[in-house]
């Protein structure tokens, strides 16, 4: 040991209330601002408040790994938590709070047979410590799985290494990028399970019985929905493919991706592929014997700020109810506008976007006609009645997130015109074909669209576009797109140049001959006998006008 | 962009359905496909500017475009069936009688090979009513072949194409339609615009007789017109079917609306560019406008 090493024992603090169990990591903390946040939100805070009732009372919590403080306090205050942290810092801090800590690596856990509820949101990867042995996956749920008391629930997130959020990302998961990783095993760790059916198989082998799973997006740390696979094969197909797309749309608003997460989570789930392609999935898990009180979760929890909860009635509908996160309604948001059944059909972007490729000239005039038609009957909610957030079911539009309000109420045609220089956008940054190739800019693209959708305006009469609130990702794909564009474009416009080169010098060679016909027309005598006869005409003219005055 | 644009007054059409000045057309931002081809749209020979729209008829014209490496074909029906809709019918209810016919015609590089007399024979022994000639200004500037035909029946022309902005007849369309709309039966010895019109004006069109040939003319492609519409040919084709079949050739339910037609030409409000005209008069209107 170095006489530093041992100069940073000796000042080691050790809160009321935290336990060293052995293998912490000092000076670390899994807090950094270039590490992944710790597993948070409103949907996943809400789904804890559901399965509160799971622990009896007197019972033990443990909140294994960074989870958001929002949630832990709201769960502190219903039962009595532990949490584990491989950080010492992290561990000081969360002593500090009030709270119960054990501190130290995953290895060291000994609790045998101590809690009712394990939560471990945050995945199993940030459990282990620098020291000691590195657990792969199954490793770690086996050492949670320990903890638990017979007929105690485990809450864990399982991170989908073919998920959306990894298709599209930049860096390999299996390069070493932040302080963090040190272990990259990415999809090589092979007690990985890369299916919900492999999962809640691995799981039951670890002798825990899969009660509820959900299919998360847009990223495994901050779920916005979490749909189960049966939702997600019989329910709302059009309208969860657009909730998927929209939760990615909000995660990855101008972030750097490899290809546009949006189109490839909305895909996924309309192809049947939902649960496979999501970012994670949460189990709710029980050591045998399951409690006979396990609170229901419903097929599909979604939110980025009130929650929502969608549940299928007896008559085979789908019905959306807040139950939870922010409810309270403000001019901007009234989340009251949720409640009700959940509207049907698909995304009228997707709509559009399959009619743009068909070059289906016909089918977007009436969508687009049928939408602007439709815009007319709507009030505060106009503006946020994009076609990214419109559902049409045969002839009836909706809008999927009914909530959001203007403070300020735009006519109809301003709010389609903004709406259709975003879709002009998309289409020409997206990587679309559409029907009307030669309009690569947006402004003549816009006008084109909005005629299409019978509006006898120009968009130049509304002023500058306001840019979109959620810009679209940035996308290594949709760029090569662009400069593929570019440099057809630019082609283009050099043979244009040169063809007006050649115009211009026909047109010259044709007015040099004109001026030399017009030089010997003038040369001739006809010409200057005329010209005398004009010039003697004038002067008679002239002096006849004189004498009549 | 280019001077096919105001063929036949296509562009002035385009500008009256846009509710601009019929007479000045604004420069149209691409190519009007001025005629019913199986190519990408363009008239042969025409010197193509990459990049710029071709606007085509129909959806099959284009995707033909695309595999011809013409990317930027655009759809937007024919500016026949725009003038249909500028052009109700004053007199829907009227009379239709007797058959315009239109034989194959050459222009001014490829004249027709053919016996003439033999297809007005066949036409007047065939058409069971008086019979209509219209004759391309081609033929009808030629004395005999117009002798040929005044002596068989009425013969017309519907005005002159024009060349290089020069001498366009902008009112051809108009005049074209309302000779079809006295007709009962439009018939051509080939397959071409002027059946496809008649049909979208409400004759019944058949397409028979000797076929003729241009000068250095690939008769393959008069072979395959034949074999993919074999509904338009014949001396009494199905009525219905062939119409809708013209329809489809025309573009119809492609049309764009006025709004729409603009933007794709180029003619947005305040984005207008001045009408095209012959840019170089000859000498003497020179001369003349220097007297003024």
């Amino acid at each position: 040991m170095t006489s530093q090493a041992a100069g940073e024992e000796k000042e080691l603090s050790v809160m009321p209330g935290m336990s060293m169990i052995g293998g912490e990591m000092l000076k670390w903390s899994d807090r950094r601002p270039d590490e992944r946040p710790p597993a948070g939100g409103p949907v996943l805070a809400h789904l804890l408040d559901r399965l509160a009732p799971l622990v009896p009372p007197g019972g033990q919590v443990l909140v294994a790994g960074p989870h958001d403080e929002t949630l832990v306090n709201a769960l502190a205050r219903q039962a009595s938590v532990t949490l584990l942290l491989r950080s010492h810092v992290d561990a000081t801090a969360a002593a500090g709070n009030g709270g119960a800590v054990l501190c130290g690596t995953l290895a060291k856990l000994t609790d045998a047979e101590r809690y009712d509820l394990v939560i471990a949101l945050d995945g199993v990867d940030r459990l282990c410590s620098v020291e000691g042995p590195q657990y792969d996956w199954r490793e770690s749920v086996r050492a949670l799985q320990r903890v638990l008391r017979p007929g105690g629930t485990l809450l864990l997130s399982v991170e989908n290494e073919l998920g959306v959020h990894r298709l599209v990302d930049r860096s390999p998961s299996t390069s070493p990028h932040t302080d963090s990783e040190w272990y990259p095993l990415g999809e090589f760790d092979d007690s990985r399970p890369g299916t919900p059916d492999r999962l809640t198989a691995l799981l039951t082998g670890e002798g825990l019985e899969v009660g509820w799973l959900g299919a998360t997006w847009p990223l495994p740390h901050a779920p916005a929905l979490i749909a189960t696979p049966d939702a997600l094969r019989a329910g709302p197909g059009g309208a969860l493919a657009a909730a998927a797309a929209g939760a990615v749309a909000a995660a990855y608003a101008g972030a750097p991706v490899l290809s546009d997460p949006r189109r490839l989570a909305g895909t996924a789930v309309r192809a049947g592929l939902g649960p496979e392609l999501a970012a994670s999935w949460l189990v709710v898990a029980h050591r045998a014997t399951r409690p006979a009180t396990a609170p229901a979760l419903p097929p599909v929890l979604s939110g980025d700020g009130p929650v929502t909860e969608l549940t299928r009635t007896p008559e085979g509908t789908w019905e959306r109810r807040v139950v939870g996160g922010e409810t309270r309604a403000t001019p901007q948001r009234d989340p009251g506008r949720l409640d009700g059944p959940m509207p049907t059909g698909r995304l009228l972007e997707e709509l559009l976007l399959g009619a743009c490729v068909r070059y289906d000239l016909p089918a977007v005039r009436r969508l687009l006609t049928g939408w602007a038609e439709w815009l007319g009957t709507l009030s505060a909610e106009r503006g946020y009645a994009t076609v990214d957030n419109v559902l049409l079911d045969g002839d009836t539009y909706a809008l999927l997130d009914p909530s959001r309000l203007g403070t300020t109420t735009v006519s109809a045609p301003a709010a389609a015109v903004a709406a259709l220089h975003r879709f002009a956008d998309t289409l020409l940054t997206g990587g679309y074909a559409h029907p009307w190739p030669a309009a690569t800019e947006a402004g003549t693209l816009t006008a084109v669209l909005v005629g299409a959708a019978g509006l006898d305006v120009d968009p130049d009469e509304f002023g500058t576009p306001v840019p979109a609130e959620v810009p679209p990702p940035d996308s290594l794909r949709e760029h090569q797109e662009q400069l593929r564009a570019l440099r057809q474009q630019l082609d283009d416009t050099r043979k244009h140049v040169k063809w007006y080169e050649k115009q211009l010098a026909g047109k010259e060679k044709e007015l040099r001959k004109t001026r030399k016909q017009l030089r010997a027309l003038r040369g001739s005598r006809a010409y200057k006998v005329a010209e005398v006869g004009m010039g003697a005409a004038r002067r008679a003219r002239d002096l006849l006008r004189r004498a009549r005055h | 962009m280019h001077h096919a644009n105001h063929f036949y007054g296509h562009a002035h059409v385009l500008a009256e359905y846009c509710g601009l000045d019929r007479d000045k057309p604004p420069r149209i931002d691409g190519y009007v496909q001025h005629g019913w081809n199986v190519v990408d749209g363009l008239g042969g020979g025409t010197p193509y500017v990459s990049g710029r729209p071709i606007f085509v008829w129909s959806e099959q014209t284009r995707r033909r475009a695309w595999s011809m490496g013409r990317r930027q074909a655009t759809v937007t029906g024919s500016p026949w069936l725009y003038l249909l809709a500028v052009e109700p019918d004053p007199e829907p209810d009227h009379e239709r009688e007797g058959t315009i016919f239109y034989p194959f015609h050459g222009w001014e590089r490829q004249g027709v090979k053919g016996d003439h007399q033999r297809l007005i024979d066949e036409v007047i022994a065939t058409e069971p009513g008086p019979v209509t000639f219209c004759l391309y200004w081609h033929e009808y500037h030629i004395a005999e072949i117009r002798a040929q035909y005044e002596r068989a029946g009425r013969v017309v022309c519907h005005g002159y194409r024009g060349h290089q902005w020069r001498g366009t007849d902008t009112r051809f369309l108009y005049k074209q339609l309302a000779e079809l709309r006295r007709h009962r039966r439009v018939a051509s010895n080939r397959l071409g615009s002027a059946v496809l019109y008649g049909a979208a004006a409400g004759c019944a069109p058949a397409v028979y007789g000797d076929p003729m040939q241009l000068e250095r003319e690939d008769i393959a492609t008069a072979d395959r017109i034949r074999r993919q519409w074999p509904e338009l040919h014949g001396v009494h084709p199905d009525p219905v079917e062939a119409t809708a079949s013209a329809l489809a050739e025309l573009g119809a339910g492609q049309l764009a609306g006025p709004a729409e037609l603009r933007a794709m030409l180029g003619w947005r409000r305040g984005h207008l560019e001045p009408a095209e005209t012959a840019v170089v008069a000859d000498a003497k209107s020179v001369l003349s406008e220097e007297a003024a």
